[in-house]
């Protein structure tokens, strides 16, 4: 396998006329790495990949792989494998002559494509399937050929977009941990789109929220899902409750803010004005509604409790008209946390310090 | 493989009690049809196979003279390979021509594509007559002819083109009336094709005309063979192009047909072209139809024995 090579992609844009449909987004993928572009539908993630491919232009900016300009460099030579939504396999070509086709157009000689088509054939467990056409091949079967045909190259890059997307979702967790051995094993640089968080975070060494054509927040799964940056990535990746309050009173341990529907907050943080803050619903505990006011916490009327296994969702109302959603385990034997929770019953709602997470507006 | 088969025809069921009401609606039509159309052609066909007496009857006995003179004889062997030639160079040139055309239209953006279209059928809404009139002037083999006037301005000599009166006109005529019968079916099988399969090519390291012959040709050639069958029968049967534009050494077989039945009387020699005329028409959609049949076997085959 080829050395795994870095990816730099420095104020890369994409406009259509008037359109903007990429700005400005710089970013460094290490090699042998795994990033997840990651983000609403239309927010640029398959522009972006596709002017790493080289099937789009740039307006403006620049790619380098493993610290060479390609900006300039058309498709056919820059070396990257690339897995479609759609598989596009030739469906003229059996599987085994899909495989062998990148090696064809390098010149490479025909008793070391057949080796090289049979290994990688192999890789992907499909050795026998050599001699059908892609139409005999059930979609994940399609796929796990293109990741061959892909990989069979030596790629310096892999970018997949929406690979997963046509499979149901067995198939589709199976798929990614094969293809997460894979890529560990060949150590090959990779950029996958998707709009399906879980499988972010299940592949991605790193992910990229993006939003609107711009980066929003870079970060590992964890990073992105217990400190989100912005409104917008705490309530993109998972759940999350937003509260805003005043400012009550600034002491030695923080900032104490008073929230509209009678609850209140502890911040460590030195802000003037009191900011946002976000609180994941697996934080929230409920307890009786005529105990003490907690450090975190507010007084809620709960409007619909939905059993799920593992959690039991309970919807709550402040007394501001603000919702509040919280997670509640349900340890299976153990009578569940939120057993006997009755629709229109006060509760108080508390959390640790710790789940307040200060995110930027916007 | 779904991708390069033709779309099949589907068995006419025999009608039952529900659809007499229907049968009975068809048969004016069915009738007009065989009156007029089967029952003349089948008489003229037969025609082929019997003598021209002298007084004028075409009666037994039956006989393959006419067909041995047609396909034998020099003067008539003549006309048979030109119109088989013109027929040939024609859809290689129209195939030629055609495949830009149609790759405009299934990719180019919307405005483009659609005013391409319209220039490629606009020349059908002219009808023939008017058409070989206009290639008359353009190809002129004097200082009339607009080709020539214009090559001579320019410097080429004298009359430097002289092709009004052979085949080669009757070619360029028809390549002009034939080709939006090729790029139509083309440009239709070039829009089926998948966009990534083209661009999962170009990622694999094809330079834009490998991905062309390697992908695009082949996943084409449903259209292409349509196109083909259409434009080699049609040429091979035409009639009013040769005789405007071909002169002596230009005719093909339908004015030779003209010439056998209203110059020489001979309606056995005219049946037997017409039944080469149709023999031409079907084997060219057959041999197409084979064609590809036969790549998907051979295609089969040799991922079998692999
Ligand atoms: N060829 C094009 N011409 C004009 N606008 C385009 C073109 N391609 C993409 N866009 C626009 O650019 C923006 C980004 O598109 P893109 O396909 O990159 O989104 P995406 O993040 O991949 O979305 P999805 O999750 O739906 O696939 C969209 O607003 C889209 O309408
Ligand atoms: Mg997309």
């Amino acid at each position: 396998m080829a050395k795994p090579v870095d990816l730099a992609l420095s104020g890369l844009s994409k406009h259509y006329g008037r359109n903007v449909a990429v700005e400005g987004v710089t970013l460094r993928i290490a090699a042998g790495e795994l990033v997840a572009l990651l983000g609403p539908s239309g927010c640029g993630k398959t522009t972006t990949l596709r002017m790493v491919a080289g099937l789009v232009e740039p307006s403006a900016g620049e790619i380098l792989i493993g610290g060479m300009q390609v900006t300039k460099v058309p498709v056919h030579k820059r070396n990257i494998g690339m897995l479609f939504q759609n598989y596009a396999l030739f469906p003229h070509l059996s599987i085994a002559q899909n495989v062998a086709f990148g090696l064809q157009m390098r010149g490479v000689g025909k008793a070391e494509t057949a080796k090289r088509v049979a290994d990688a054939l192999a890789l992907v467990q499909l050795g026998s399937f050599a001699d059908r056409l892609p139409a005999a091949l059930s979609g994940g079967q399609q796929q796990r050929v293109a990741l061959a045909r892909a990989l069979v190259i030596e790629p310096s890059l892999l970018l997949l977009d929406e690979p997963l997307g046509a499979l149901d979702k067995n198939l589709r967790e199976s798929m990614q941990v094969e293809l997460r051995q894979i890529q560990r094993r060949l150590g090959i640089t990779a950029v996958l789109v998707t709009h399906d968080q879980e499988e972010a975070m299940t592949l991605a060494d790193r992910i990229v929220i993006m939003r609107d054509g711009k980066l929003e927040q870079v970060g590992t799964p964890e990073e992105i899902y217990s400190q989100p940056a912005t409104r917008f990535v705490a309530g993109f990746i998972g759940a999350a409750n937003f509260l805003k309050g005043t400012v009550a009173s600034r002491g030695a341990e923080g900032l104490a803010i008073a929230l509209p529907g009678g609850g209140r907050l502890l911040l460590p943080t030195e802000t003037q004005e009191a900011p946002l803050v976000a609180v994941r619903p697996e934080a929230i505990a409920i307890g009786p509604a005529d105990g003490p006011l907690p450090g975190n916490g507010t007084p809620a009327t709960v409007e619909q409790v939905v059993y799920r296994g593992q959690m039991t969702h309970l919807y709550m109302r402040l007394d501001d008209g603000e919702p509040l959603l919280a997670y509640l385990a349900n340890r299976d034997g153990a009578a569940p946390d939120g057993a006997g929770m009755r629709v229109g019953e006060r509760v108080m709602a508390h959390w640790p310090a710790s789940a307040n997470k200060v995110v930027r507006d916007n | 493989m779904s991708a390069t088969a033709l779309p099949q025809p589907r068995g006419i069921a025999w009608p039952g009690r529900s659809s007499y009401v229907s049968l009975a609606m068809l048969l004016p039509g069915l009738a007009f049809l065989f009156a007029f159309l089967v029952l003349p052609s089948l008489v003229l066909l037969a025609n082929g196979f019997m003598t021209q007496h002298q007084t004028g009857e075409v009666a037994p006995p039956f006989t393959l003279a006419n067909f041995d003179r047609l396909l034998f004889s020099p003067a008539y062997q003549r006309t048979l390979l030109l119109t088989l030639k013109v027929a040939f160079v024609t859809s290689f040139v129209t195939v030629v021509l055609a495949y830009p055309l149609a790759m405009a239209i299934a990719y180019a953006k919307p405005w483009f594509s659609r005013l391409v279209m319209v220039l490629v059928v606009a020349p059908l809404v002219v009808s023939v007559l008017v058409r070989s009139y206009g290639w008359q002037l353009l190809l002129g083999n004097s200082r009339t002819g607009v080709l020539n006037w214009l090559l001579e301005a320019v410097g080429f000599g004298v009359t430097p083109v002289k092709i009004m009166f052979t085949e080669w006109a009757v070619v360029v005529a028809s390549v002009h009336v034939f080709l939006p019968l090729m790029v139509l079916p083309l440009a239709t099988s070039l829009t089926r094709i998948n966009p990534a399969v083209i661009e999962a090519a170009r990622m694999l390291g094809a330079a834009p005309w490998r991905a062309f012959l390697r992908v695009t040709l082949p996943l084409s050639i449903p259209g292409l063979t349509a196109g083909i069958s259409v434009v080699f029968s049609l040429t091979a049967a035409s009639y009013i192009t040769p005789a405007m534009l071909g002169g002596t050494r230009g005719a093909m077989l339908g004015n030779l047909l003209e010439q056998q039945v209203t110059t020489a009387y001979d309606w056995a020699m005219g049946g037997a072209i017409a039944f080469v005329m149709v023999a031409i028409a079907l084997g060219a959609n057959i041999g197409a139809t084979w064609l590809i049949e036969y790549r998907q076997r051979a295609r089969l085959r040799a991922s079998g024995a692999r």
